[in-house]
């Protein structure tokens, strides 16, 4: 039990509209601490929908979801909001960095509000996750005057701040060059490797999925191949 | 509740980065807040002046003998119900006119703290004559000294001098109307005839102009002993006594102390002249009824660039969601953005309330014995305001606050 990162049981999930829609099959599945897994499918397989009951922010399904040993299911919005600040960081699609504030405030964020350690040593912190991505140079940079690559690269670096138990990205390489996707693969297989830190990351790119530990695959809502 | 520091960033955040709309946003509360103080201030003004001017002949408390009440049936409560009483054309033979022996009174009111001022006078309907004109009016017997602190009659002679009444036994003092009427001019002779048929010569020492047309068009002064020689009566003989008080709002509860000490009428201001006071309340219920119009559109502009901002940001809200910023935060974000713009906007209300109130204090109004339009400076008017401001902001910041802690995060990522 204690080497499970996350566990999913009898996961069943409907879209009411337009119609009542079946999107999540039955679905049961475990990962391990320190699993670098890829979730993958043909669009509208249902595999956003999956990563977005995984990351806890979609509460309307059937079924048992257990983080870390804690049963999430059925708990309250705000547990909810403080149990991702310290246990999930997160990586969109479309990066979502606030415009207004620049790349290092935007990785300070999640852990100001997680409030655990003095803002110097979350700076600090900050900094160096900028650096791991070779972008420290970007740090004081407003996140509205970035590249679209940078923008991703900031929004990885802000998932890490918090050293959460699992990673999700929801094609978190999707906006990046092969080189820049090189770096953050070799990023999340040592994050998985040496912190034991979980990556689960919703992918087209098959090269990238047949690198990962292990692929779930998913078609019309059940699970295929795990 | 506690904004955190980080919260308080992304609320500045997002008030620096749309400066134009925040301004406007700080202007409607601006507006909103010195229109109240303006609105207030103005109408407190009003209200002043038009007191001010009303006491410049009423006192708050008036002292007199009341002519006996309803007497058609003489015999009421002196015989029983069974026995029929038929008196035809009843009439009083006598009764005493005005108060004796006034200094009882007035020892007795003097020891009362809350009253501010007490002035004896004696009122005398007569007719003033000069050559074939004939006028009716009043002349009033007056103590020159307490009749001055009272009413600040002395400031209205506009010819002539008020303390001269003390020297010259045969000086009057006539009001500006009454005077015209009369064709009358400063040392001229006026003939005073009483009820009784008394005749005596005056000489006409000053013009008294208050602006009130019906005491200028019949009022004539004298001193209250000269009066009392006019008609022969005793010293201690006034028929009314009149008394300022220190809050002239406060009338109702004194006049019941005194009235427990005298048999004779005491009437407070409120009861002689109803229609002051309801045109004083009435131009306070417009003026908060305006004000709070005002207040209340501002707040709905504070609603409506709030909900635009929250439309603005609603994929940062998500993100934010999305990092576990849970629904309190969103709340505090958003809340903080409203509160600053109204405390911005009511100190800038304020002072832009005091400047407006000082511009409309210097246009000329030359009306009645106004030089300028009126103003009356209250700091409680400018404490209402701000608090108003606040209130009204914080409503009109917490409902897209409360919209925005609600948003969905998965909707807006997904798209």
């Amino acid at each position: 039990m204690e080497q499970l990162a996350l566990s999913v049981k009898e996961l069943n999930k409907y879209f009411h509209e337009p119609q009542t829609f079946h999107v999540l099959k039955d679905i049961s599945f475990e990962i391990k601490k320190g699993e670098f897994l890829a979730l993958t499918g043909k669009s509208g397989s249902g595999k956003s929908t999956l990563l977005y009951i995984l990351s806890t922010m979609d509460t309307a399904y059937e079924g048992t979801l257990t983080i870390n040993g804690s049963k999430l299911t059925g708990k309250a919005q705000n547990e909810l909001a403080a149990f991702r600040n310290e246990h999930i960081g997160f990586v969109f699609q479309f990066h979502y960095l606030l415009p207004e504030f620049s790349a290092l405030d935007n990785v300070m964020l999640p852990a100001l509000k997680l409030g655990k350690k003095p803002v110097e040593e979350i700076r600090e912190k900050a900094l160096e996750n900028l650096k791991l991505l070779g972008i420290e140079n970007q740090a004081m940079k407003p996140a509205n005057k970035l590249s679209g690559g940078q923008q991703q690269l900031v929004a990885i670096a802000r998932a890490l701040i918090n050293e959460p138990t699992i990673i999700m990205g929801d094609e978190p390489t999707g906006n990046l060059d092969s080189k820049n996707t090189r770096i953050v693969f070799d990023i999340f297989r040592e994050l998985a490797k040496e912190r034991g830190q979980t990556i689960i990351a919703v992918t087209h790119d098959d090269d990238f999925a047949s690198n990962c530990d292990r692929i779930l695959e998913l078609m019309d809502g059940k699970l295929i191949h795990q | 509740m506690i904004v955190s520091k980080t919260n308080y960033k992304i609320a500045n955040a997002h008030l620096t980065s749309r400066l134009k709309q925040t301004l406007v946003a700080i202007l409607s509360v601006t507006f909103g807040i010195s229109m109240y103080i303006f609105m207030n201030s103005f109408m407190t003004g009003v209200n002043d002046t038009q007191t001010g001017l009303a006491f410049s002949t009423l006192a708050h408390i008036r002292i007199y003998n009341d002519i006996p009440k309803d007497n058609t049936n003489l015999f009421k409560n002196k015989v029983d119900d069974e026995t029929l009483v038929k008196v035809r054309n009843p009439k009083i033979i006598q009764y005493t006119e005005g108060i004796k022996n006034s200094e009882k009174i007035l020892n007795m009111l003097d020891t009362i703290p809350e009253i501010s001022g007490i002035t004896p006078q004696l009122n005398i309907n007569v007719f003033f004559r000069n050559g074939a004109t004939k006028v009716n009016g009043m002349l009033s017997g007056i103590d020159v000294v307490h009749e001055d602190q009272l009413f600040g009659t002395a400031q209205y002679v506009i010819e002539g001098n008020w303390i001269d009444l003390d020297r010259r036994s045969d000086g009057i003092l006539l009001g500006s109307g009454l005077a015209k009427k009369l064709s009358l001019r400063l040392n001229d002779n006026v003939i005073v005839t009483t009820e009784e048929g008394i005749t005596k010569n005056y000489k006409v020492i000053g013009i008294v102009e208050t602006t009130l047309a019906s005491v200028d068009n019949t009022r004539a002064y004298i001193r209250i002993g000269f009066a009392r020689q006019l008609i022969s009566k005793n010293i201690g003989y006034v028929t009314d006594i009149q008394i300022n008080v220190k809050d002239y709002n406060n009338t109702a509860a004194l006049s019941e102390q005194i009235r427990q000490m005298t048999p004779y009428k005491v009437e407070p201001w409120q009861e002689a002249n109803g229609q002051l006071e309801a045109a004083n309340k009435l131009r306070n219920i417009i003026a908060i009824a305006v004000s709070l119009t005002i207040l209340i559109v501002a707040g709905f502009g504070i609603y409506n660039i709030m909900n635009m901002t929250v439309n603005e940001k609603i994929r940062e809200i998500a993100i934010l969601k999305a990092m576990g910023f849970d629904g309190k935060d969103i709340i505090q974000i958003f809340l903080t953005q409203s509160i600053i713009i109204g405390i911005l906007g009511g100190i800038a209300g304020i002072v832009f309330g005091y400047l407006v109130s000082v511009v409309v204090n210097h246009i000329p109004f030359k009306i009645a014995s106004l030089e300028t339009l009126p103003i009356t400076y209250r700091s409680s008017d400018y404490v209402m305001a701000f608090v108003f401001g606040l209130i009204t902001t914080f409503i009109a910041g917490y409902l897209p606050a409360k919209k925005a802690s609600q948003v969905d995060p998965v909707e807006i990522i997904r798209g």
